[in-house]
């Protein structure tokens, strides 16, 4: 309809290209498994690759999770609960039951469907802070756990121990969870009409409003979504561990929130970096079985974890063009420009 | 093209020394000119209006006359003394005041407050009646402007109108020598107007040299002594007000240098069809619009900036509720359906135009994406066809497609907007300064493509504060001002000359919506109601509301259980609540400016560790108090690095506080990784001193919180604090050091860390690495409930004592009550859940009653 005269050279087409955020986790993932073969080759062995698998597969899906809400510049500090939950719910009312599996499944995601609503509500159509909902909601759900559990851990079925925690082709099975979950998340965010308009409000409800978006609808959904990503989370857990405690969720707050930032999604909301969240997931895990092999304590593991999410937070938001330019030549302007999106 | 300029005033040397002297300034802004050479004196005692289009440099060089901008070259003279670097502390220092356009005030900041954070000590001082308070002094200076409002209304309520007059208020109160008045009528009603310019008049009558802005000759004629024009950065003359006439003062305005060319205008046949027809159109900020246009004509919206016109585009982008009618085609549309089907490419292209981190593809695709879908996902190549071919067709230049749109120049990034609203096949194309920030090249594109849209039928309105690019580009013109449509110029009577005329030489005033709080209350009961409102409103709702609760809750448990007010139980309570309430009285300062401090539990986790090496029973006294130096130490220093991270790091106070939240938890296990290192029992026993049953260290809490909240309120430091969390640009702007406040914030949270930390010390009595770090979630929860806003510029330390008080209490209950640990978890919940929705509900509120005024 507006047919002008084609240019007779284009604007050139995209080309597929690995994102900042998967190249920088990607390599120094290679690093480190470089430098367990050759420092700690016990961390490579079998038996521990096997053990790590299942627990980065179910921090990849936690991070996904808190990925979709960090995307719509929200943070989600009900992931405890919420993983805690489910993994009550799958355990304690089975009891044992294998035919009790499947409903306490059904279960496990109605709650997790009415927490996410919850949070959705409170920060999408009310405009509370999101710590502040999140930290409210995270109570309630813990409340949910001790009413269920009475605090206490109760041994999982087996029918779940053998299929989230089975393996097979010698592949443990949560690492098909995972990958399918990462599958659907990928496609959903990057490939459906819904998944591109939640981008782009993330990147900025000002503009999306003013294009005729729906934003709280969108940003509601990115709550719900993340709520179901840490019950499926949740579930595999409680596969994987033989006897899961009823605050086993407490340990996934903050590692997911390092694999989002690793992954390059910035706090402040818009594009997500699934594929490298996943292998951040990959790499922190990795990190702590390396650390394990080489014997270091359990403080140093933490200390690394904070180093890298400060050089991952560094790498990304800080404006290396405009350092360099800063030192590198002595012309300054006085009034540097405010960068579009400082993170 | 003639840019010869000429001096029509009469020689004014011979009379006296100009109070300000600015002599051939030249500014560019990356090889744009701004100034050239352009020289302008000030009198005493005179009025000298400025006047010009937008964009002809009247801003800037009022920028250069306040020090806020440095010229590449020019002299300037204050008091016939010549200065080298004016900076904005000495343009105050020599009398220099300057009233912007958009009021540097602070919403959650009240009127009192506004003006001592504002001010210095000594304009307070009283003068010649030296036994006047300060709220007497206030109250003059608010009385001298005519503003009516309380000062303790929150700056938040006013209207647009009264934080004008209190940013002019302001300005007087330093009695300056200069004062810069931008456009100061604006948003102004006519009593307004006639009391400022009587304002004026007794200023320049008591010496005071004014610089009046404008665009209105009504207002230069009726206030100004002399007048000075720009155009495009020049000089264009100065004259005596009295001895020009409107002509000549408009033939200086007009006849900017043409920056491009434009494509022919539309050539009627006489039998296109009517296309797009307003009917009575209002909405907030203007109102009843009519206009008519038939098929490939192209609407012009003309007028000074802020004048009405962008709410009339916004609410035809169906972002505006509106009253009348439009219709499109041959039926009227809602605003529901032009919020999907209008095309609007907004003014600010930054804020609300473009999502400047994803690619050109992304945006340009972003309204159009169902167009794409291949049964349940987007087919790609046909994505990227399309969207490739609109984006040639627009002749888009950048990198590639999968570019980042901030990468693009201003008018590539326009053209990516163009694209986003043709591929959205839009009922209408709305374009409000389609060509601001766009360079001369890509204006004649972007006029050719408005044409070719305009002429495929659908209707095309551009809002331009540049009357040469209307009368180029439009086959009709409304003229706004205030919000009223005061011209319509149709065809070849679509000159610049008649569009400035007709905004220019508008009389008409901004109809000023009185709102309950300008009314002067009548009776006693208004009074009264008046300050409940405030008090509801106010900082310590929450706190009173916290009281209760407590009592009513504390009375319930003793009724159940006797025991519950037992010395033994008031002491451990209120030793529970000692610690966490440092600590929350630390997050209270980070939440303040508009941060968040993750840190503060493991912090003190980790100066509990430390400190479990230094306070044992066989340690010396020395090595004890060696102890606390060191543990005083590394929370200063944390917070400094808190405070480093986000303001030089630009860290968001989350990623940077989360960051320490790990690194000071493995410290903690570095140390010790289990526990291990008791706390002397001398240690302990001067911790748990006690009177009654009340210990030592909640008394000492409560004198803290009461001194920290007087200094909150009363202290230069608290209201440095509170503004800079109330809007960091608006405290920049009246002269807060915003980094050192911010680290200084963050350094004091952590000191209040370290109190918690040796209250929890003695309550823990050893050093255990894994203790500490729930106290980051239950400080944040104590803070909330006692009333803090999460967004920054208001909050209260006593609200924050209650709220750790009703948060023990709540976790204390239940074992009295014979609860499970399930109710704490519920009761938390619900609390904080509670206290966030009925806080932010009382506020917002308010805001919708002020939407409503």
């Amino acid at each position: 309809m507006y047919a002008m005269e084609r240019q007779v050279s284009g604007l050139k087409r995209p080309s597929r290209r690995a994102s900042k955020g998967l190249i920088t986790v990607g390599v120094a993932l290679v690093i480190l498994l470089v430098a367990s073969g050759l420092l700690a080759p016990s961390s490579l062995s079998q038996g521990a690759v096997l053990g790590m698998l299942p627990f980065a597969s179910v921090l990849a899906v936690v991070g996904l999770g808190q990925m979709l809400v960090v995307q719509q510049g929200g943070i989600d500090l009900s992931v405890p609960g919420a993983v805690s939950l489910a993994i009550v719910i799958v355990s304690r009312i089975p009891n044992g039951d294998n035919a009790l599996l499947v409903p306490a499944i059904l279960l496990a995601f109605g709650f997790a469907a009415a927490a996410g609503l919850l949070n959705g509500f409170l920060v999408g159509r009310l405009g509370l802070n999101a710590i502040i909902a999140t930290l409210g909601t995270n109570a309630l759900l813990f409340a949910a756990v001790l009413g269920i559990s009475g605090g206490s851990p109760t041994t999982t079925t087996r029918l779940l121990q053998s299929v989230a925690g089975g393996l097979s082709f010698g592949v443990p099975n949560s690492v098909f969870f995972a990958a399918a979950v990462a599958v659907v998340v990928i496609l959903l965010v990057k490939k459906t009409v819904a998944g591109r308009r939640f981008e782009a409000i993330g990147a900025n409800p000002v503009a999306a409003r003013a294009t005729g978006l729906r934003v709280r609808v969108h940003q509601m959904a990115a709550y719900v979504w993340g709520q179901m990503l840490y019950c499926i989370a949740g579930i595999l857990l409680a596969g994987i561990t033989a006897q899961p405690t009823a605050f086993q969720g407490n340990t996934y707050l903050i590692p997911a929130v390092a694999v989002v930032v690793l992954g390059g999604t910035s706090l402040l909301g818009g594009r997500g970096f699934p594929l490298a969240t996943v292998v951040a997931a990959v790499f922190l895990s990795q990190l702590d079985q390396f650390n394990l092999a080489v014997g270091v304590p359990y403080a140093v593991r933490t200390l690394v974890q904070a180093a890298a999410l400060a050089v991952g937070v560094a790498l990304y938001t800080i404006d290396w063009s405009r350092v360099r330019a800063r030192f590198g030549s002595s012309t300054r302007s006085t009034k540097p420009k405010p960068t579009p999106s400082p993170a | 093209m003639n840019n010869q300029t000429y001096a029509k005033a009469e020689d004014p040397v011979v009379l006296s020394v100009p109070t300000l002297s600015l002599g051939d300034i030249t500014k560019t802004y990356a090889g744009v000119v701004a100034l050239e050479n352009v020289s302008f004196d000030v009198l005493p005692g005179e009025v000298h209006a400025l006047l010009g289009e937008n964009g002809a440099g009247k801003s800037t060089l009022m920028n250069v006359a306040s020090g806020t901008v440095q010229p590449d070259s020019g002299t300037i003279r204050v008091g016939g003394e010549s200065i080298e670097v004016l900076s904005p502390a000495l343009a105050a220092a020599s009398g220099i005041a300057i009233v912007h356009q958009h009021p540097a005030v602070l919403p959650d900041m009240t009127v009192l407050e506004n003006l001592q954070v504002a001010l210095p000590a000594s304009a307070f001082a009283g003068g010649s009646d030296a036994t006047a308070s300060v709220e007497q002094i206030a109250q003059r200076m608010l009385a001298e402007v005519g503003l009516t409002a309380h000062l303790r209304d929150r700056v938040e309520s006013l209207t647009v109108a009264q934080k004008h007059l209190l940013e002019i208020a302001k300005a007087l109160a330093l009695k300056p020598k200069i004062l810069v008045l931008d456009e100061p009528t604006a948003p102004l009603g006519q009593d307004s107007v006639d009391l400022l310019f009587a304002r004026v008049r007794t200023a320049v009558a008591e010496g005071t040299s004014v610089i009046y802005i404008t665009h209105r000759m009504a207002e230069v004629r009726q206030l100004a002594t002399r007048v000075t024009v720009l155009r495009d950065g020049r000089f264009r003359g100065t004259a005596d007000v009295a001895k020009i006439t409107d002509d000549e003062l408009l033939a200086l305005i007009v006849g900017r240098k043409l920056e491009s060319t434009f494509p022919p205008k539309h050539q009627p046949t006489g039998d296109e069809p009517i296309n797009f027809v307003l009917d009575g159109f209002t909405a907030a900020g203007f109102a009843d619009v009519n206009a008519s246009t038939t098929r490939g004509q192209i609407l012009g919206v003309a007028g000074v900036v802020g004048n009405g016109q962008s709410e009339l585009l916004r609410a035809l982008a169906g972002l505006e509720a509106f009253t009348g009618r439009a219709t499109v085609g041959d039926r009227a549309v809602t605003p529901g359906e032009l919020l999907h089907r209008a095309g609007y490419m907004p003014a600010d292209r930054h804020r609300e135009g473009l999502m400047m981190t994803l690619t050109v593809q992304e945006n340009a695709a972003v309204s159009a994406l169902s167009k794409f879908k291949k049964f349940l996902f987007l087919s790609s190549p046909r994505e990227v066809s399309e969207v490739g071919s609109t984006l040639d067709s627009l002749n888009v230049k950048a990198p590639a497609m999968d570019a980042v749109v901030s990468s693009l120049s201003g008018g590539n990034q326009q053209k990516v907007v163009m694209a986003r609203a043709l591929l959205s096949e839009p009922l209408i194309v709305v374009a409000d300064e389609p060509t601001q920030g766009v360079d001369v090249g890509a204006r004649l594109e972007i006029y050719k493509i408005l044409r070719q849209v305009s002429a495929s039928g659908i209707p095309v309105i551009i809002a331009s504060s540049d009357a040469k690019e209307l009368e180029g580009l439009c086959d009709q013109v409304i003229v706004m001002s205030r919000g009223h449509a005061v011209d319509l110029i149709v065809g070849d009577d679509i000159t610049e000359e008649r569009i400035v005329r007709a905004a220019v030489s508008s009389t008409t005033h901004t109809v000023e919506v009185p709102t309950v709080r300008t009314q002067r209350p009548l009776a006693g009961t208004k009074v009264r109601s008046e300050g409940f409102g405030r008090f509801v409103q106010g900082d310590y709702a929450p706190t009173v509301l916290l009281v209760g609760i407590i009592v009513l809750l504390g009375a319930f448990i003793f009724s159940q259980n006797a025991r519950y007010l037992s010395a033994f139980n008031i002491y451990s309570v209120l030793t529970l609540v000692a610690a966490l309430g440092f600590i929350a009285l630390g997050q209270t300062i980070a939440l303040i400016i508009g941060g968040i401090d993750l840190s503060v539990g493991p912090l003190a986790g980790f100066l509990v560790v430390v400190g479990s090496f230094f306070f044992n029973d066989d340690k010396p006294l020395s090595i004890v108090a060696l102890g606390l130096v060191l543990m005083f130490v590394i929370a200063i220093a944390t917070g400094f690095v808190n405070g480093a991270l986000i303001r030089f790091g630009k860290f968001t106070a989350i990623a940077a506080t989360l960051t320490l939240y790990i690194g000071l938890q493995g410290l903690s296990f570095l140390l010790r990784d289990s526990p291990d290192g008791y706390i002397g029992a001398g240690m302990t026993a001067v911790m748990t001193t006690k009177v009654g049953p009340v210990p030592i260290a909640f008394i000492v809490l409560v004198v803290v919180a009461v001194a920290l909240e007087f200094a909150l309120r009363r202290s230069r430091w608290g209201r440095r604090l509170r503004a800079t969390g109330s809007s960091e640009e608006s405290a920049r702007r009246i002269g807060v050091n915003i980094n050192r406040t911010v680290v200084l914030a963050y350094m004091l949270t952590s000191i209040f860390a370290f109190l918690g930390a040796i209250m929890l010390m003695v309550q823990i009595g050893v050093g255990d690495p894994a203790q500490g770090v729930s106290y980051t979630l239950t400080s944040i929860t104590a803070v909330v409930l006692g009333g803090t806003s999460l967004l920054g510029g208001r909050g209260t330390f006593i609200g924050t004592l209650f709220g750790s008080i009703l948060l023990i209490q709540v976790l204390n209950a239940t074992t009295f009550l014979g609860l499970s640990q399930m109710w704490q978890y519920i009761f938390q919940g619900v609390l904080i859940l509670a206290a966030a929705v009925l806080y932010s509900v009382a506020r917002s509120r308010k805001k919708k009653l002020e939407a409503l005024g």
